[in-house]
């Protein structure tokens, strides 16, 4: 038993939909998630039962068959998958991010032709920005699309995609012009079939966590695409369109972060009450009940900021601040709290039998990715200074 | 076909048993602190069973209907989730503290009420008092066959075939419909609520009969009513000793606690 982790979900319905998310994870994931963890093997059941309870669906505009529900929901939904096992977040992160940037910014034809079969899912989503020698330097990208007649032939190299292999479509983040000034103007995405002849799936890479899911590299040889290919069909709009489907990504992010945190608590708590040291259970002595005390306050501040975060997007406002700030924090107690998970452990939490040492090499993912922590201090920072003119 | 599925919520039976608390002197079970009730486990494989008896079919109609506190319409509301069509929340002051025999009368009258039915099916016990007599009540007071602790249920023309569990083995039997059968924890699992459902089912009203609404009069409900009065209610205290079996070998220590078992009369 534990506490309703549903609680602060403002909408009645959100807040369902969310408990019964928990109890899934409760009953499916937690008793198997270190097994597949283990043997990096994709969670084929886990994203099966996941598909089956239409998460992949879950930000898709109705008119297209998916649910339409908010990012509050969205976010509760993937604290409560990190909660079981933080690749899960990860699964579905890249889907729902293109999912909502063809929403957002795609054709009408785009919509019609990928948004039905992302509900299912039919096919999965994948983005693809980072590339050997540009990742929190997006605009430092070499990958090139080359207009030629109808279509763009497309070149060059990427890193780090995650779903990179099992991914249907994906989100291609290419320039069109690499001369223009200021750089993002000549950035164009482009949405990239799975069999697209000459587009490569390269080699996996072997990860210290965030394993199950795969992370690739992905080359393009001359990979022809057609002009329709180009997301909302105009050319040099990439960069704004990615970084505003980055916000997505970074309440999945920050979300993982209370998750996980979350779980290394849950854990603690209750090891606390059982272990016994100089002769009373070590939550008895008050080190332990300062620790743990200030884990609790970091992730409900971290849950808070994540759900105020995903309610900015639901208004409709720019929420690159509110998701920056979120994504900082929580990803950043998600480490601490993990940390001091382990030393309430004490030496167990070492062993692969418990679940503290996944918990230990999953922490460190969610401070680089979707834009390390520097990178998040600078987005708030920039935008801060946008509210203060003198 | 015509479903009723019958479903309870109960303290969560995973309350660990340091927040057990009962009032003696009120004879009453004591709400844990924080620890929500729950569906009974075994209800929800009802639920699953009435789904998955209408998909074969081709269609129907399931109504779930359950007797508790306000917060019962939780446990509706997750059968409602799963995909069942109509709730109806039998609520009333009288209601507390009914026992087992009464609550089948209420069950059995707001069945009448609900009107048709081919089948009602019921979880085969709740994990609260685990007595498991409430189906055999109902299907006496609405006199029809009932069948007990299914784990495999499939409709036969104007019958259906269940698959018991028995102790030693299973049997399966045939009961004309309409029935009601008793569903066990081998039925398999229940499905979990699809968000789609789960946000259909918020948009359903569950109905709330009182006492009066299914005709149940002063004399049938209420505790001091109870078919079974309860004479007190107390936590047992459990015991517990260690003793190693000695022995020079792995045979020999094991004849030993075979001794010890049988000495106990525990074999
Ligand atoms: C498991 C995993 C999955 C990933 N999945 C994807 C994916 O699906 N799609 C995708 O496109 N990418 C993905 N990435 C890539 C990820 O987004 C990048 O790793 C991340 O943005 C950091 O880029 P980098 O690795 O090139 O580090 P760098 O940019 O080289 O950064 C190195 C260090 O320099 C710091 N730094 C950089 N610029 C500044 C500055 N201006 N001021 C101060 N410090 C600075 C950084 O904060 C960092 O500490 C994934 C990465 C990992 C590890
Ligand atoms: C890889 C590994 C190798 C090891 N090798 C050896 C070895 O070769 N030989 C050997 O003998 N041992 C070995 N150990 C055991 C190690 O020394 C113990 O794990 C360590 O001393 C902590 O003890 P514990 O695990 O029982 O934790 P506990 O003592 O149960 O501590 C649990 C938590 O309670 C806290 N706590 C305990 N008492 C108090 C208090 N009074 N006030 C406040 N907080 C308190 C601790 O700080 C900790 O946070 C090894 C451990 C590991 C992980």
């Amino acid at each position: 038993m534990a506490r309703d982790f549903a609680a602060d979900i403002a909408d009645p319905i959100a807040r369902e939909i969310v408990s019964n998310v928990g109890t899934w994870v409760d009953k499916e994931v937690k008793p198997q998630a270190s097994e597949f963890e283990h043997a990096d093997t994709y969670p084929d059941p886990l994203v099966k039962g996941m598909s089956d309870m239409g998460l992949f669906g879950i930000k898709i505009p109705e008119k297209y068959g998916g649910l339409d529900l908010s990012f509050e929901c969205y976010a509760g939904v993937c604290i409560e998958l990190a909660r079981g096992w933080m690749s899960l977040a990860g699964i579905i992160n890249t889907h729902v991010l293109v999912g909502y940037a063809i929403s957002e910014y795609g054709t009408e034809a785009q919509k019609q032709a990928y948004l039905p079969r992302l509900v299912e899912p039919e096919i999965r989503c994948a983005l693809s920005i980072t590339e050997p020698d540009a990742g929190s330097d997006a605009q430092a990208i070499k990958t090139t699309a080359r207009r030629d007649g109808d279509d763009y032939v497309i070149n060059g190299q990427k890193m780090w995609v995650t779903n990179g292999h099992k991914a249907g479509v994906y989100l291609v983040m290419t320039k069109t012009d690499p001369a223009a000034e200021p750089r993002h103007k000549g950035i164009t995405a482009f949405l990239v079939d799975h069999d697209v002849p000459g587009f490569i799936k390269g080699k996996k890479f072997e990860k210290l966590g965030y394993k199950g899911v795969e992370t690739t590299e992905l080359a393009f040889d001359d990979a022809r695409v057609p002009a329709t290919a180009v997301l909302g069909g105009k050319e040099g709009s990439g960069f704004q369109h990615i970084m505003s489907a980055l916000e997505v990504g970074r309440i999945n992010v920050s979300a993982r972060g209370v998750g996980l945190a979350q779980s290394a608590f849950d854990d603690a708590i209750r090891y606390a009450q059982k272990r016994q040291a100089f002769g009373k259970p070590i939550i008895e002595h008050q080190a332990q009940q300062i620790r743990l005390a200030e884990m609790a306050t970091k992730i409900r501040a971290a849950r808070l900021l994540t759900l105020d975060a995903a309610r900015k997007k639901d208004s409709g406002i720019r929420s690159d601040l509110d998701a920056g700030i979120a994504k900082l924090f929580s990803t950043e107690i998600c480490q601490e709290v993990v940390l001091d998970a382990l030393r309430i452990h004490g030496g167990v939490a070492y062993s692969k039998e418990l679940p503290l040492e996944r918990y230990y090499r999953d922490a460190p993912l969610m401070i680089i990715a979707e834009g390390t922590s520097d990178i998040q201090k600078i987005v708030i920072a920039r935008s801060l200074v946008k509210d203060y003119p003198i | 076909m015509n479903i009723i599925v019958c479903v309870k919520q109960i303290p969560d039976p995973e309350t660990p048993s340091s927040s057990f608390k009962v009032d003696e002197a009120a004879k009453k079970v004591i709400p844990a602190q924080g620890i929500a009730p729950v569906v009974n486990p075994f209800d929800p494989q009802a639920t699953e069973a009435a789904l998955r008896l209408n998909e074969a079919d081709g269609g129907g109609k399931v109504t779930v209907i359950s007797l508790g506190a306000e917060s019962a319409r939780d446990a509706i509301k997750h059968a409602l989730a799963m995909g069942a069509d109509e709730g109806v929340l039998l609520n009333d002051p009288s209601f507390d503290g009914i026992d087992n025999f009464q609550t089948a009368v209420a069950l059995a009258k707001a069945i009448q009420k609900v009107g048709e039915f081919d089948l009602i099916l019921m979880g085969r016990s709740a994990a609260d008092w685990d007595m498991g007599v409430v189906p055999s009540g109902v299907g006496q007071l609405l006199g029809v066959p009932v069948v007990s602790v299914a784990k495999a249920i499939e409709k036969n023309g104007g019958s259906v075939k269940v698959e018991r569990v028995l102790d030693d083995g299973f049997q399966t039997v045939e009961a004309p419909l309409p029935a009601i059968v008793s569903v066990s924890n081998e039925f398999g699992e229940p499905r979990y609520p699809q968000l789609r459902q789960i946000m259909l089912a918020a948009k359903k009203t569950v109905q709330i009969w009182s006492a009066a609404d299914i005709g149940l009069g002063a004399e049938e409900t209420g505790a001091a009513n109870r078919w079974l009065p309860l004479e007190a209610l107390y936590v047992p205290k459990v015991e517990s000793n260690v003793e190693i079996i000695e022995g020079d070998s792995p045979e020999e220590k094991a004849r030993n606690l075979a001794q010890k078992l049988r000495a106990a009369k525990l074999i």
